[in-house]
C-alpha cells in the first residue's frame, strides 16, 4: 500500500453481501487487488463470479460490506455520499455493457451533460466534439443514441466517460452486446487513451480473446480472486 | 383466456385498479345523474304538491268527469263511469277515493204540513258515494237504505242546508218534477243532519257548503229512482277521482301530463263530459324545471364524462404500451387479430362487470353527496333526497359501461398491425396524439369564442327567453366547457414552446440537473401531455366550477337579503275605523298605530326601524303622470342603522345619501328614471300623492337605483305575449312628511338583529300576535338554496370538481410513478456519471415545477379566463324574474383559495408517497448494468 504513485486503486480485504430471502449472499469474499496507475486491468470471469460488483465498488458506485478500498490515495469506503458522488464526476468515468447513453440527448450532449456535472470550465461543446473525434464519431454528433448502431453507441459512452478527463475509466463488458471485430475496436480506443491520455482503465470482460491486451488480469471465481497475472 | 386475463390483470394491478376506479366513476357518475335528477324532481313536487294541498285544501290531481244529460240509453251513464274509473290507470296514479256524486237538477217541491211562516225552497236530490263514512250524525238518524214502506225516502242535509232551506227535522217535502219509474212524484223525509267528520278530509272534493241546498239518499236508492237507461230525469253525474298525490312520482310527470292533455283533448270533443283539473299549471312548470334541471345537468356533467372517457383511454392504451411486445409475440406465433381483440374484450367485460356492480352504489352514494352540497365544496347535512333505483339509471350506466369498453378496447386496434420488428420501430417514433393533428384545441376554442361572441350579440333576447322558461341553449352552456378543453389543450402544445425558447435562452448556466430536467420535460414526451392535461383541466374546472357556483350561489343570497332589506320585516296587524268609515264615506280612515317602542327594547334587536311603503303612488311629471311609484318613507338614521345595503350599488356611500335626506325634511330621492326619461334634476321639486290623493311635495336630493328592498324592475307580459323588462320608479321621503300628508298609514318595522331570529318567533308565540307581513331573512335564505336549479349547480360542481380531483390524483402518481420506474436505469446512469442522490431529487423537483407547476398556474389562467368571460351565460341560465340586482363577476377568492389548498395538499400527499417510491427503489441498486 506504500506505492501509491504505482497504485491507482488497492483493495483489502473487501467483501459484499446482498441480502436474498432467508439470509444473504456474499458475492465477494475478500478481495484484494492492486490496479496499476496508467494501465489496462482486466477482470474476467464467469456470469455471476462478481466482478461487476467489485467494478461497482471500485469506481465509488457501491459500499463493500467490509474491508478497505484506496482511491488515489483516499479510503473511499469511509466517504459520505456526497463525497463520492463527486469523486465520481471528477475523477470517474463508466462505461457499461448496455447502452447506457440518456436517451432524450444527442451524442454531442451526452458527452456535453458528462462535462456539465464534472463541473468543466471550458468549452464544452468543443470538448465533447473533441472526444467525438477521438472514437471517430464527430460526424455523428447530432444523431440521437437510437439512431446509432451498439457499437457507434459504446463509442459515444467511451468519449462520454473520458471527456472530463477522468483519472479512471470503467468499463463493465464494454464488448459483450459487439461483435468481436467493433470490439476489438473498442479495446484498441482504450489503447489509444491510455497512451495518448493517460488514463487507467478497469474493464470487465468474459471473452478470453481480449485478456492478452490488459497489462493486468484478474480472474474472479466466486467472489474471490483466483489468479492474476501480469503482462510485464 | 380467463387465466392468461388475470394473471395479465394480477401482474399490473396498480394500473387496473386505477382503470378500475375511472370506470366506477364513469359508471357511477352516469347513474348518479338521473338518480339525482330524479330525487331533486321529486322532492320539488312533494313540496309543491305539499304546497297545492295546504294552500287549497284539496288534492291536486284530483279529477271530476261530469256528464249531464236527458238521454240516458245505451248504458251511457255506465259509460261515464268506466271513463272515469279508467283515469287513475291512465295517469299511473292510485285513487284515494273515487266518489260518484249524482244529483238532480234543482226544483220546487211542496211541503206536506205548509208553516205558514216561510216558503219552501227549491232543492235538489243527491247521492254520494261512501258518504255515510264521512259524515257524522249530529241530530236525528242515518238515512236508510230502502225505500221505506209508505213510499217516502228518507234523506239527510247539512246544517247548512237546513238553515238555508228553512226544513226542520221529520218534515216531508214532494217533488213534482221527479218521478219514479211508476211515474209517481218522489216523496222525502229529512232523518238526519250531518256535518263533516274531519275537516282535513280529502273525501271532500268540493267544499261541503257546496251541498248547502241538497238533501242526500242511499245511493242505491238514487241509482233505483233517477238511473237507469230511458229515464226521464236531467241527471247531473260527477265522478270525483282524488289521486295519492304521495304515490305521484317526478319521473311520471311526462306521462301524467301527457294523460292529462289527453283528457282534456277528449273532454273537448264530448258534449257530455266536462273535466275539471287543476294542477295542470303545477305538471307544466314541474315539466319545465325539469327539463331545466335535466340539460344543466347534463351540460355541466358534460367535461366530467369527457375526462373519464379519456382517463380510460389513456390508461388502457398505457396498459396496452406495456404489453405491446406481448401482442406482438402472440401474433408471430400466429394468433390471429380478432383472438387479441376477443382478449381484450373479455377482459374489457370483466372490468365492466366488475365497476357496474360497484358504481351503482357508488352512485348512490354520489347522488346523496350531490344532494348534501349547500355551495361549492361545502355540505350541509338535509332530509336525505328520496333516491330510487329505477331502469333508467340502469340503463345510463349500461351506456357509461358500453362506452368505456369502446374507449378500452378501440386502442388495441393500433397495436395489432404489425410484427414485432415494425413494432420496435414505432416505439423508437414520436406519435401525434389524434388532437394535435386534428387541431382539436384550436376547434374547441373557435367554437366558444364563437359561441361567446353571438351571446353576447344577443344577450337582452336571451336573458327575456329565460325569464319567459325557456330552456338555455345546451350547447352555449358548453361553450365554457369547450373553452376550457380547447384552451387546456393549445396551452399543451404551446408551452413546450415556451419551455424550449427559456432553456435555449440560459443554456449555458443551467445546473445539470435543471439542463436534465428541461431535456426530460421537452424531449420526452409520451406520457407527460396526458398528466398535463389532467392537471389543466382539474384546475381549470375547479377553479370555474368554485367561481360559477360562489358567484351565483353569493348573488342569490345578495338577491335575497337586497330584497327583503333587513334582517326581518314585518308589519303588525293595525286596527282601523274602516267599518265606520264603509257606513259612512264622509269619515276619515283612521288607523291605531301599535307600539313600535316594542321592538326598538326587544332583547336581540339590534336595531329597529320604521319604513311606510306604498307601490301606488302617482307624481306628475312634464307630460304627463307616472303611476305605480314605489315608495319609501323612512326615518333616515334608524333606516340607516338597519337595513342591509351593498354599498357598492349607488356611486357613493349610501349613508351620504341619507345624511343629504336628513338635512331637509322635504328631500327626497328618486330613481334615475326619473332624470333620464323627465329630466329632473337635483334641487327640483316632485309632487306625489297616493291613491286617496293625499299629496306630498318633495324636494330631490339625489338619484339612487338601488335602495333596500326596491325592485328596481319587474318582467311584465307584453301584448305579443313576451315578457320585457320595465323599469320601476322610486321615491324615498323622510316617514315624518309622508305621515303629515297622507296621515298615519300601517308602516312595517325593519330590524337589524343580534344573533339570529329566534326571539322574534318567542314574541310573536307569547303575544299571539300575527304578522300579515313577515320576512326572516336568513330563512328565506335557507329557502332559496333549496331550489333544484341551484341544488343541482352546487351538486355537480361540487361532485364533478372531486371526481376530476380523484382522477387527477391517481394520473399524477401513475404518471410519476411509471415515469420513475422506467428511468432506473438513466438514474443509475446519472448516478454513475457523478449525479448525487441530492441532485437526482432536485432534478425530480425541476421536472415537478417544469410540469405540474406550470400546468397549475396555467389551469389556474385557464379556469379564471374562463369564468370571466362564460359566467355571464350561466348566470343568465340561472337569473330569475325576481332577479333585482346587475349580475356581477365578482372574483370568489375565498373558494379558489379553498380549491387551491386541496389540490396542493392532494399534490404534496402524492409527492411524498413518490419520495417513498424512490427511497424504497434504492437508486444504489438499480444500477444492474452487468450481468448481476
Amino acid at each position: 500500500m506504500a506505492d501509491n504513485k504505482k497504485y491507482m486503486i488497492q483493495t483489502r480485504g473487501v467483501t459484499r453481501a446482498f441480502p436474498v430471502s432467508g439470509g444473504s449472499f456474499m458475492a465477494l469474499k475478500g478481495i484484494d487487488v492492486d490496479i496499476p496507475a496508467g494501465k489496462l486491468t482486466i477482470l474476467k470471469g464467469r456470469s455471476g463470479s462478481g466482478k461487476t460488483t467489485l467494478l461497482n465498488i471500485l469506481g465509488a458506485l457501491d459500499k463493500p460490506t467490509s474491508g478497505k478500498v484506496v482511491f488515489d490515495g483516499k479510503n473511499i469506503v469511509k466517504m459520505d455520499e456526497r463525497k463520492r458522488a463527486k469523486l465520481r464526476r471528477r475523477s470517474i468515468g463508466f462505461v457499461f455493457q448496455s447502452v447506457a447513453l440518456v436517451p432524450m440527448m444527442s451524442a454531442q450532449e451526452n458527452i456535453e451533460f458528462a462535462l456539465r456535472l464534472a463541473r468543466y470550465k471550458g468549452n464544452r461543446p468543443q470538448r465533447a466534439l473533441e472526444c467525438l473525434k477521438l472514437v471517430g464519431l464527430d460526424k455523428r454528433a447530432q444523431h440521437m443514441p437510437q439512431e446509432l448502431s451498439g457499437g457507434e453507441q459504446q463509442r459515444v459512452a467511451i468519449a462520454r466517460a473520458i471527456a472530463h478527463k477522468p483519472k479512471v475509466i470503467f468499463a463493465d463488458e464494454p464488448t459483450g452486446e459487439l461483435d468481436t471485430t467493433t470490439g476489438l475496436k473498442v479495446v484498441k480506443i482504450f489503447k489509444d487513451l491510455i497512451e495518448k491520455e493517460g488514463v487507467t482503465i478497469v474493464m470487465t470482460t468474459h471473452d478470453t480473446g481480449l485478456m492478452e491486451i490488459g497489462d493486468r488480469v484478474y480472474e474472479i471465481l466466486d467472489g474471490e480472486v483466483a489468479n492474476q497475472d501480469d503482462d510485464e | 383466456m380467463l387465466r392468461f386475463i388475470f394473471r395479465k390483470i394480477a401482474s399490473k394491478k396498480w394500473m387496473f385498479l386505477a382503470l378500475l376506479i375511472g370506470n366506477i366513476l364513469l359508471i357511477s357518475i352516469a347513474c348518479s345523474n338521473p338518480m339525482y335528477a330524479d330525487a331533486v324532481m321529486q322532492r320539488m313536487l312533494d313540496d309543491d304538491l305539499e304546497a297545492y294541498i295546504s294552500s287549497r285544501n284539496a288534492y291536486p290531481g284530483n279529477i271530476t268527469v261530469s256528464f249531464g244529460g236527458y238521454s240516458q240509453k245505451d248504458g251511457i251513464v255506465e259509460k261515464y263511469e268506466s271513463y272515469a274509473n279508467s283515469i287513475p290507470e291512465q295517469y299511473g296514479v292510485e285513487a284515494l277515493y273515487q266518489i260518484r256524486h249524482y244529483f238532480t237538477p234543482i226544483a220546487s217541491n211542496v211541503a206536506d204540513v205548509s208553516r205558514d211562516d216561510v216558503n219552501v225552497k227549491n232543492a235538489c236530490l243527491g247521492s254520494m258515494s261512501d258518504l255515510e263514512n264521512h259524515i257524522k250524525i249530529t241530530a236525528g238518524r242515518m238515512y236508510s237504505n230502502e225505500i221505506r214502506e209508505d213510499g217516502v225516502v228518507e234523506v239527510i242535509a247539512s246544517q247548512r242546508a237546513i238553515v238555508e232551506l228553512n226544513v226542520l227535522l221529520g218534515e216531508k217535502r214532494t217533488f213534482g218534477r221527479f218521478t219514479d219509474k211508476e211515474g209517481n212524484p218522489v216523496t222525502i223525509e229529512l232523518v238526519g243532519v250531518y256535518d263533516i267528520k274531519e275537516s282535513s278530509d280529502t273525501y271532500w272534493v268540493k267544499q261541503p257548503k257546496t251541498y248547502k241546498n241538497e238533501y242526500f239518499m242511499h245511493e242505491d236508492i238514487f241509482i233505483d229512482l233517477f238511473v237507469y237507461d230511458g229515464s226521464r230525469l236531467m241527471l247531473n253525474a260527477t265522478w270525483f277521482e282524488v289521486l295519492d298525490a304521495e304515490k305521484m312520482l317526478s319521473r311520471n310527470a311526462e306521462h301524467m301530463h301527457a294523460a292529462l292533455q289527453k283528457i282534456s283533448a277528449e273532454d273537448k270533443d264530448d258534449k257530455y263530459m266536462t273535466v275539471t283539473t287543476a294542477f295542470e299549471t303545477l305538471l307544466k312548470e314541474h315539466l319545465k324545471m325539469k327539463n331545466k334541471v335535466g340539460v344543466t345537468l347534463w351540460v355541466l356533467q358534460a367535461p366530467i364524462y369527457v375526462l373519464l372517457a379519456a382517463f380510460i383511454f389513456m390508461v388502457s392504451r398505457q396498459i396496452l404500451e406495456t404489453e405491446s411486445a406481448e401482442i406482438a409475440v402472440l401474433k408471430s406465433r400466429g394468433v390471429k387479430n380478432l383472438q387479441i381483440l376477443g382478449v381484450y374484450f373479455t377482459q374489457s367485460l370483466l372490468l365492466n362487470v366488475l365497476s357496474f356492480a360497484l358504481g351503482i352504489p357508488a352512485g348512490m352514494l354520489i347522488t346523496q353527496i350531490l344532494g348534501s352540497a349547500n355551495a361549492f365544496l361545502e355540505f350541509v347535512s338535509r332530509r336525505a333526497l328520496p333516491i330510487e333505483l329505477t331502469l333508467t339509471p340502469i340503463l345510463y350506466a349500461l351506456a357509461a359501461c358500453v362506452v368505456s369498453m369502446i374507449a378500452m378496447v378501440f386502442p388495441v386496434r393500433r397495436y395489432m398491425k404489425g410484427s414485432i420488428v415494425t413494432q420496435k420501430q414505432k416505439k423508437n417514433r414520436h406519435q401525434k396524439p389524434l388532437w394535435r393533428k386534428a387541431f382539436l384545441d384550436v376547434i374547441a376554442l373557435g367554437v366558444s369564442i364563437y359561441g361567446l361572441y353571438s351571446f353576447n350579440a344577443q344577450k337582452e333576447l336571451l336573458a327575456q327567453r329565460i325569464i319567459q322558461g325557456e330552456l338555455p341553449d345546451p350547447l352555449l352552456l358548453m361553450c365554457s366547457s369547450l373553452f376550457i378543453i380547447g384552451a387546456g389543450l393549445l396551452a399543451i402544445r404551446i408551452i413546450p414552446a415556451m419551455i424550449t425558447i427559456v432553456y435555449h435562452l440560459f443554456k449555458r448556466f443551467w445546473s445539470p440537473a435543471l439542463y436534465a430536467s428541461f431535456l426530460k420535460v421537452l424531449r420526452q414526451r409520451n406520457n407527460q401531455d396526458f398528466i398535463m392535461i389532467f392537471l389543466v383541466m382539474t384546475i381549470a374546472l375547479g377553479v370555474f366550477n368554485a367561481q360559477t357556483a360562489g358567484t351565483i350561489n353569493d348573488s342569490g343570497e345578495k338577491n335575497i337579503r337586497y330584497l327583503t332589506g333587513a334582517d326581518i320585516v314585518l308589519r303588525e296587524a293595525w286596527s282601523s275605523n274602516s267599518d265606520q268609515v264603509q257606513q259612512d264615506p264622509s269619515l276619515d280612515l283612521i288607523y291605531y298605530e301599535p307600539d313600535f317602542g316594542v321592538y326598538e327594547t326587544m332583547e336581540g334587536v339590534a336595531h329597529a326601524a320604521r319604513v311606510y311603503r306604498n307601490e301606488k303612488i302617482n307624481a306628475s311629471v312634464p307630460g304627463g303622470t307616472v303611476n305605480n311609484i314605489h315608495l319609501f318613507a323612512i326615518d333616515t338614521d334608524d333606516f340607516g342603522k338597519t337595513a342591509w345595503f351593498d354599498t357598492s350599488l349607488l356611486p357613493e356611500h349610501w349613508y351620504n345619501y341619507l345624511n343629504a335626506m336628513a338635512y331637509n325634511a322635504r328631500a327626497v330621492l328618486v330613481s334615475s328614471n326619473f332624470r333620464d326619461q323627465y329630466g329632473y334634476k337635483v334641487g327640483d321639486v316632485i309632487n306625489y300623492q297616493n291613491t286617496a290623493k293625499d299629496s306630498c311635495r318633495g324636494i330631490i336630493h339625489g338619484f339612487v337605483d338601488y335602495w333596500p328592498g326596491f325592485q328596481p324592475h319587474v318582467y311584465r307580459k307584453g301584448t305579443d305575449g313576451l315578457y320585457k323588462e320595465s323599469p320601476n320608479y322610486l321615491i324615498v321621503a323622510n316617514l315624518s312628511q309622508v305621515q303629515d300628508a297622507m296621515g298615519l298609514r300601517p308602516y312595517e318595522v325593519w330590524i337589524k338583529t343580534e344573533n339570529g331570529a329566534d326571539f322574534i318567533y318567542d314574541y310573536a308565540e307569547a303575544s299571539e300576535k300575527k304578522f300579515p307581513v313577515f320576512v326572516d331573512m336568513e330563512a328565506e335564505i335557507v329557502e332559496g338554496k333549496n331550489d333544484p336549479m341551484l341544488k343541482s349547480l352546487n351538486g355537480v360542481l361540487t361532485v364533478g370538481f372531486i371526481v376530476v380531483l380523484v382522477l387527477c390524483i391517481i394520473g399524477f402518481l401513475m404518471y410519476w410513478i411509471l415515469s420513475i420506474r422506467q428511468r432506473t436505469l438513466q438514474f443509475g446512469i446519472y448516478r454513475a456519471m457523478g449525479m448525487s442522490m441530492r441532485e437526482i431529487f432536485t432534478m425530480l423537483i425541476n421536472e415537478q415545477m417544469l410540469i405540474s407547476v406550470v400546468s397549475i398556474v396555467l389551469g389556474g389562467v385557464i379556469g379564471f379566463a374562463a369564468s370571466v368571460l362564460y359566467m355571464p351565460i350561466i348566470q343568465i341560465a340561472y337569473s330569475s324574474i325576481d332577479n333585482a340586482l346587475p349580475l356581477t363577476n365578482q372574483l370568489n377568492l375565498s373558494a379558489t383559495v379553498q380549491l387551491f389548498s386541496i389540490v396542493g395538499s392532494m399534490l404534496l400527499i402524492s409527492l411524498l408517497i413518490l419520495v417513498v417510491i424512490i427511497r424504497r427503489m434504492k437508486i444504489a441498486q438499480a444500477l444492474k448494468l452487468g450481468e448481476d
